[in-house]
C-alpha cells in the first residue's frame, strides 16, 4: 500500500457534512486517490439512521421536530443514533487492496489505533470482536463498514461525551417504560472519555495522539491534507440527496430485535394475551441471559409484592423456555403466588416472545 | 468443485473480481453472489432491490446488501435490464443467499444489453475453478453457510 495517508481534519462542520464528507471521498475515489482518514465533528446535534432503517418506525420524528434535530440516513448499516459535538468521528476511506479481505481483520486494523489512543489516555479500552470497543464491559463507541464506489469505508468515533438521555428520547419505542429501560441500560453499558477521565481531554492533543497511533499501526506517514474540488462537488451532490424526502423516507427493510446497546446487550419487548389478561415484558438480555426484566399488564397477581420478587428471581437466568418456566414455577411455589387465568407457562411464553419474536404467518 | 469449503459449480459463468455468478438461459441471465461473496459479506440483515425495468451499466449496483457488519453493492457483471428480482424470496427468508447462494438465493434476473462487448471478463468451467482457487488462496478464506 501507499505509505502515506491523507488526513482531513474537520472540526465543527454542519451535521449534514459530518456524514456526507466520507461518502463524498468514497464516491470520488479514483485509483490515484490517497487512502484518507477524516476526523470530523459536527457543530450541532442530529440523528443518524442506518441505510436500511425505516425512519418512521425507528425515530420519534415529533420529538426531533420539537427539538430542531435534523435526521439523516447514512449509507452504512446499523441503527439510529443521536450524535453531537461530543464525538469526533474517525472515518477511513481506503482502497480495498490496502485493507484485509476479512471483515474481522479489517475491523481490528481500524479499531487498534482507537484502542491505543484510549489506552495512552489512561482508559482501559479493548477490542471486543468483531467491532466494538469496550471499557470494563461498557461500550465506548461503535463502528461500521461499507463499500462506496471503489472505496472501502470504516467509521467510528472517539467519544468525549455522549448524551444518553437524548439518545433514549429520539428513538421511537412502544412505551415510556421501554424508553426508561433504554436510558438505564445506556447508563449501565456505555461510557465516554469524560466519564472515564473525569473531564474531556484536549481535542488537539487527542487528534495528534490518534494520528500517531494510526501511523504506528499502519507503518505509514499520516499527513494533513486538502479536500479537493472534486470531493467538494461530490459532497454537494450527496448533501442534496441526503436532504431529499425520497432518500430520507425510503422504506427500510431492516428488522432488528429490540434496541442494541452493545454487542452483548439488547433491550427487547413483547406482549402476550393470556386468558387472565395481557402480559407485557421489557427485558434486557446480556449474553443470552436475562439481565433485567420488567413485567406489567392487566392481569391479577397476588400477593402484591410477588411481581417484583418474580422479576428478581429471573435475573441472571438463561433465556430458554425450560429455565424460565422452572424459575417461575419455583417462585410461584416459594411465594404462594395466585394469578387467576395466568400460568407460569404464560409468563414464559411472554418472555420468550421478547427473546425470540414469533415469526409472522 | 469444493475448495476451502467454497463451492464453485463448473456449469456457471463467473465475474470473479466482482464475485458474481451467472446462469444463462436464452437471453436471460440469473445472477447471484458466489459462496465466497456471501461468506465475506456475512449474514444478511437487509437487501434493497432496484426496480424491474431499470437499465444498469456494467459495474453499477443491482442491489444493496446490508449484513451484520457491512453495507455494499451487488454489482452488475455486464450492462443489463432488470427483469425480475428475488425480493419475495428474501422477504420470507433474509438468509437465502447465506444458505443456498447458487439456488434459491439468486438475486436478480436480467437481460444483457451489451454482452458481446462485455463478456471478456467472464469465465466458466475449469478456467473459472482455477481462477477462483487462486482468489480464495489470496483472500485466505474458508466458506461458511447458514443452516437455519
Amino acid at each position: 500500500m501507499s505509505k502515506k495517508i491523507r488526513l482531513l481534519y474537520m472540526e465543527g462542520v454542519s451535521p449534514l457534512r459530518s456524514q456526507t464528507v466520507y461518502h463524498a471521498v468514497g464516491y470520488a475515489m479514483k485509483a490515484d486517490t490517497p487512502n484518507t482518514i477524516i476526523m470530523v465533528s459536527p457543530n450541532g446535534p442530529y440523528v443518524c439512521i442506518g441505510y436500511h432503517q425505516d425512519i418512521q418506525k425507528e425515530v420519534d420524528l415529533d420529538y426531533c421536530t420539537q427539538h430542531n434535530l435534523p435526521v439523516y440516513r447514512r449509507e452504512v448499516g446499523g441503527g439510529a443514533v443521536f450524535l453531537d459535538n461530543g464525538q469526533l468521528f474517525t472515518q477511513w476511506i481506503f482502497h480495498k487492496e490496502d485493507l484485509p479481505a476479512s471483515l474481522e481483520e479489517r475491523f481490528k486494523l481500524y479499531i487498534d489505533p482507537l484502542v491505543a489512543t484510549y489506552q495512552e489516555l489512561g482508559i482501559n479500552a479493548i477490542l471486543r470482536p468483531i467491532n466494538d470497543i469496550h471499557v470494563n464491559g461498557k461500550k465506548i463507541g461503535g463502528t461500521g463498514a461499507a463499500q462506496m464506489g471503489i472505496a472501502e469505508i470504516l467509521v467510528g468515533s472517539l467519544m468525549y461525551t455522549f448524551d444518553k438521555k437524548t439518545m433514549s428520547q429520539v428513538l421511537k419505542v412502544p412505551s415510556e417504560k421501554m424508553r426508561d429501560k433504554i436510558f438505564e441500560s445506556l447508563e449501565a453499558y456505555m461510557t465516554t472519555m469524560s466519564e472515564q477521565l473525569g473531564s474531556a481531554p484536549d481535542r488537539a492533543m487527542v487528534k495528534d495522539l490518534y494520528m500517531k497511533k494510526v501511523a504506528e499501526a499502519m507503518g505509514a506517514e499520516v499527513y494533513d491534507g486538502e479536500w479537493t474540488a472534486e470531493e467538494e462537488a461530490m459532497a454537494q451532490e450527496i448533501d442534496a440527496r441526503f436532504t431529499s424526502d425520497e432518500w430520507l423516507y425510503q422504506k427500510g427493510q431492516l428488522h432488528q430485535q429490540g434496541v442494541k446497546i452493545h454487542a452483548d446487550v439488547h433491550i427487547v419487548e413483547a406482549a402476550f394475551k393470556a386468558q387472565g389478561g395481557l402480559i407485557r415484558i421489557i427485558a434486557r438480555l446480556r449474553e443470552g441471559r436475562i439481565d433485567d426484566v420488567t413485567i406489567s399488564g392487566d392481569f391479577t397477581l397476588l400477593p402484591v409484592f410477588a411481581l417484583g420478587a418474580l422479576e428478581q428471581s429471573l435475573r441472571g437466568s438463561a433465556a430458554t423456555p425450560e429455565t424460565l418456566k422452572s424459575k417461575i414455577e419455583e417462585a410461584y411455589y416459594r411465594l404462594g403466588i395466585q394469578s387467576p387465568g395466568v400460568t407460569p407457562a404464560d409468563f414464559t411464553t411472554a418472555i420468550m416472545n421478547a427473546v425470540t419474536p414469533p415469526q409472522a404467518a | 468443485m469444493i475448495f476451502h469449503a467454497c463451492d464453485i459449480p463448473e456449469d456457471l459463468y463467473y465475474d470473479i473480481e466482482r464475485d458474481v455468478w451467472i446462469r444463462f438461459d436464452g437471453d436471460v441471465a440469473t445472477l447471484g453472489m458466489t459462496d465466497v461473496a456471501q461468506t465475506r459479506c456475512g449474514k444478511f440483515a437487509a437487501i434493497s432491490f432496484r426496480d424491474v425495468g431499470k437499465n444498469i451499466a456494467q459495474g453499477k449496483t443491482l442491489t444493496t446488501i446490508e449484513s451484520a457488519k457491512w453495507v455494499g453493492p451487488f454489482p452488475a457483471p455486464f450492462s443489463c435490464e432488470i427483469i425480475e428480482t428475488n425480493e419475495a424470496g428474501f422477504g420470507k427468508d433474509i438468509l437465502l443467499a447465506n444458505k443456498d447462494p447458487y439456488g434459491v438465493g439468486w438475486l436478480v434476473k436480467v437481460k444483457p444489453t451489451n454482452l458481446e462487448n462485455e463478456k471478456g471478463g467472464l469465465s466458466t468451467g475449469n478456467e473459472a475453478v482455477e481462477r477462483y482457487k487462486e482468489r480464495i488462496k489470496k483472500l485466505k478464506i474458508n466458506c461458511l453457510r447458514c443452516i437455519d
